[in-house]
């Protein structure tokens, strides 16, 4: 009986015993706190930054999101997908944007990552694609491991119990085990499959990419995206690539914008609009590329920007 | 001070392999070592008499060679004994694995001393007739070509397996290396059969390889007659017979120790463990008699040159050589080679190209090109493709068999042609949207239709490779590059990119 009278709360007790909790910390550590409230509440899903220099556009676009302190907590693990594809130079909009990876890679230390890894599995040789591109050297200037999947060992065989047509896949283990998956696509033109963009990024986490196109390159990209739902997506769409993708060299457009989401398939849709279609000459709509309307379909994702919440910022 | 000299030579001897091990590890990606990485290939006077013999014309890569000769042509020969890495081996090995037996009757050996000028005198010939067949038997390049193609794949496949457990000792990295990319080398038994079994002479003789049958030993013998730099016995001698059985080349005949063939002495100076110290060396006046020399006859010299001219020509009437239907046109070279019967002439198989080739894409040959192109570089697309930005094999070639070429310039050497094989190719027999040629294709050679097929534009294509190799269709690629026997050079294309 002594026990239960002890705990008997009266609802007036309570609510004032909850609100000098949760006032307690406000008043010892004012500072973070406010800020980690600042980050946790998000104004839209998808931002937009323009004008301004790469690692100042990320932190535009990412303000809105919620900042990196939503999506990386203290001391995890982060792999960042990126594209370094393909031997060429940043200029030639064929690879991702060197200082945009440095910026994204201290975000994410800043956040409190115990360690970051960026990886591809590169097309050409990746000694090659590491140094040309440059990316190398931005990522590891930022502390982080970038890591080629040249070695099978680095792969997984996973089931892809969603996937309509690709049912197991090696994929990269990391991309698969770490606390944070960030995708950091490039948007670029493609002959095979008009465009590629975040989701088509995620091909180059498998370990036999070709085989992908013996079977069926729009359904496969799709099937492959519900593996693992990226955390974050940053889109460098700070130059694309508008012709002869996706290895170029080809015509580049200087964009000049750098978009955060954390829904793959808005992000593509709204990225698509970048280029033109090339019989009608418009920009692509969302459902003219397969695989982003195939991945709409399977619950991916909004391909109706109109119903996602979409901010537009400028970073100056 | 004579005690310090075996242990001098043997330390010389392992810095040297080492040395040559090294070079070799640092053949690759990203070639930015200040030394020469094919060092001992251009030192090699072998290599550059016969090269620049076949050749015709100076190959100025390999000037660095006849500095060696012409020390060795002054002083003696202290390359077999100190410096050279076959040697190295041969000495380790006998002592460890390959033990000369015990005899009771003295070797006879002067008709297989005899033997390596016959050898000599054939390569010197074929040579000049073009047959390659002498540099498989050259000490550095069989090395060379040992080590990449034969050693290479086995240290990586044992790093490889090797790697998770090392991983999991090094708390550092959290994250997962990849393992290397397997080199693969169709060769690598035979290769290192023939290794292990000069290696396996050594029962029957120690350092048999050098006494009878080393084509470069047998071109210092030959040039270090008028050496300065000799061998002299005072009184007391007691004909123990120890310099007999202890000199590795057999230079001091037993009958009479005190003299010694000048011109096969390799300097190691094991001699000098005399017990009444009766040996010492000293500078003195060339002189080009010699004790006991080797009987070449006239009929043996004209022998093994007949036999040299006939091989070649043998060679030459093969129809893989010839003009004929039999052609290889699937024998790519790497870019930059010479044209092929120069190619095949000059290259040594030293390997040295297989190694820096970050694909793996150039292999070595066995009969394709024919006897005369055995073990020179071909490119293989299905294994590997030849990388758009690199011009490695160029930069390593010691005897200039593929040109050093920029950048620029090589990216414009239609090494081949691809070919699609429609019934093949799944974009073409299915209605499926593949075009994994056209996305990888470096050069915009592969054009897609209306309906996403893929088309070769051959005024661009430099034959690299890369739609072959990364083609999805199994087995035999829907893709192939065909090889017109000649390399061209493409127009420059006025490049569409304005970044």
């Amino acid at each position: 009986m002594d026990t239960s009278k002890k705990w008997n709360v009266t609802r007036r007790e309570f609510i004032k015993g909850a609100a000098a909790l949760t006032a307690t910390p406000l008043v010892l550590h004012q500072l973070p706190f406010y800020g980690t409230l600042a980050h946790a509440s998000s104004e839209a899903d998808l931002v937009i930054a323009k004008h301004g220099s790469p690692s100042q556009l990320l932190q535009a676009a990412m303000t809105p999101l919620g900042g990196m302190g939503r999506f990386v907590k203290k001391g995890q693990r982060v792999v960042i997908k990126a594209n370094i594809a393909w031997a060429r130079t940043p200029e030639q909009a064929c690879t991702n944007n060197p200082e945009l990876l440095t910026a994204l890679v201290k975000m994410c230390y800043e956040a409190g990552a115990k360690k970051v890894a960026v990886w591809d599995h590169t097309c050409d040789n990746y000694q090659f694609c590491f140094s040309r591109s440059g990316l190398k050297e931005a990522g590891q200037k930022a502390g982080a491991d970038v890591l080629s999947g040249h070695g099978r060992n680095v792969y997984k065989k996973v089931e892809i119990p969603n996937g309509k047509k690709l049912k197991t896949a090696e994929v990269l283990r990391d991309v698969l085990e770490a606390d944070v998956f960030i995708n950091f696509p490039i948007p670029k033109h493609h002959f095979a499959t008009e465009l590629t963009l975040g989701m088509k990024n995620f091909i180059g986490i498998v370990w036999d990419m070709e085989l992908l196109h013996k079977i069926d390159l729009h359904q496969c990209i799709a099937d492959i995206n519900t593996l693992r739902k990226p955390d974050l997506v940053v889109v460098d769409a700070i130059r694309i690539l508008t012709t002869n993708g996706p290895k170029g060299p080809g015509k580049t457009e200087d964009i000049g914008e750098v978009i955060a989401s954390t829904d793959i398939v808005a992000a593509d849709a709204y990225a698509a609009a970048f280029f033109k279609h090339p019989k009608t000459g418009k920009p692509f709509k969302p459902e003219e590329i397969r695989f982003v309307k195939l991945a709409f379909e399977m619950g991916l994702g909004q391909i109706d920007l109109s119903k996602v919440r979409v901010k537009r910022v400028s970073a100056t | 001070m004579n005690r310090w000299i075996p242990l001098m030579r043997r330390t010389v001897q392992t810095l040297s392999f080492f040395f040559l091990l090294y070079l070799v590890i640092r053949t690759a990606f990203p070639m930015e070592i200040k030394i020469p990485v094919d060092l001992y290939l251009r030192l090699d006077p072998f290599i550059a008499v016969i090269s620049s013999l076949t050749h015709k014309g100076i190959i100025e890569r390999m000037f660095p060679a006849f500095g060696v000769l012409l020390f060795v042509m002054v002083f003696g020969n202290f390359f077999c004994g100190w410096f050279c890495p076959m040697g190295a081996t041969i000495d380790f090995f006998d002592r460890l694995l390959f033990r000369e037996r015990k005899r009771t009757k003295p070797f006879e050996d002067a008709s297989l001393r005899r033997l390596r000028y016959g050898i000599f005198f054939f390569s010197i010939i074929a040579g000049l007739l073009a047959f390659q067949v002498m540099y498989l038997l050259d000490p550095i390049s069989l090395v060379t070509r040992t080590l990449v193609i034969a050693f290479y794949p086995p240290a990586i496949y044992l790093y490889n397996h090797l790697l998770p457990s090392v991983q999991t000792i090094l708390p550092s990295n959290s994250f997962f290396m990849s393992s290397v990319p397997l080199p693969i080398f169709k060769v690598n038994l035979l290769i290192f059969l023939v290794f292990v079994a000069i290696l396996a002479l050594g029962v029957i003789r120690k350092r048999f390889w050098c006494r009878y049958l080393c084509p470069l030993g047998t071109l210092f013998s030959i040039s270090s007659r008028l050496r300065i730099f000799k061998r002299s016995v005072t009184e007391d001698c007691t004909s123990c017979q120890r310099c007999v059985r202890d000199c590795p080349v057999g230079a001091i005949p037993e009958t009479s120790p005190r003299d010694y063939r000048h011109q096969d002495c390799i300097a190691c100076f094991k001699c000098l463990e005399c017990p009444p110290q009766a040996v010492s060396f000293h500078f003195s006046l060339p002189r080009w008699k010699t004790a006991n020399g080797v009987n070449l006859s006239r009929r043996y010299v004209l022998g093994s040159l007949a036999f040299g001219c006939l091989s070649a020509l043998m060679i030459k009437t093969n129809p893989l050589q010839s003009e004929s239907g039999l052609k290889n046109n699937r024998l790519i070279r790497p870019p930059g080679a010479l044209p092929e019967e120069e190619f095949v002439a000059v290259c040594t198989g030293c390997g040295e190209c297989l190694k820096v080739c970050p694909n793996n894409a150039l292999q070595s040959t066995f009969l394709e090109a024919g006897l005369a192109g055995l073990y020179t570089p071909r490119l293989v697309p299905r294994i590997g493709y030849c990388e758009e930005f690199c011009n490695f094999c160029g930069r390593v070639c010691p005897t200039e068999a593929i040109r050093a070429t920029s950048l620029e310039e090589k990216r414009l050497i239609q090494m081949g042609v691809a070919h699609i094989n429609k019934t093949r190719c799944i974009a073409w027999d299915t209605d499926k949207i593949c075009l994994v040629c056209n996305e990888q294709c470096s050069y915009h050679a592969i054009i897609g239709d209306e309906k996403k097929r893929p088309l070769v534009k051959e005024e661009k294509c430099t034959g690299c490779g890369i739609c072959e190799n990364k083609c999805p269709v199994d087995g035999e690629s829907a893709i192939i590059v065909f090889s017109s026997g000649v390399q061209r050079k493409l127009k420059p294309e006025h490049s569409d990119n304005n970044g």
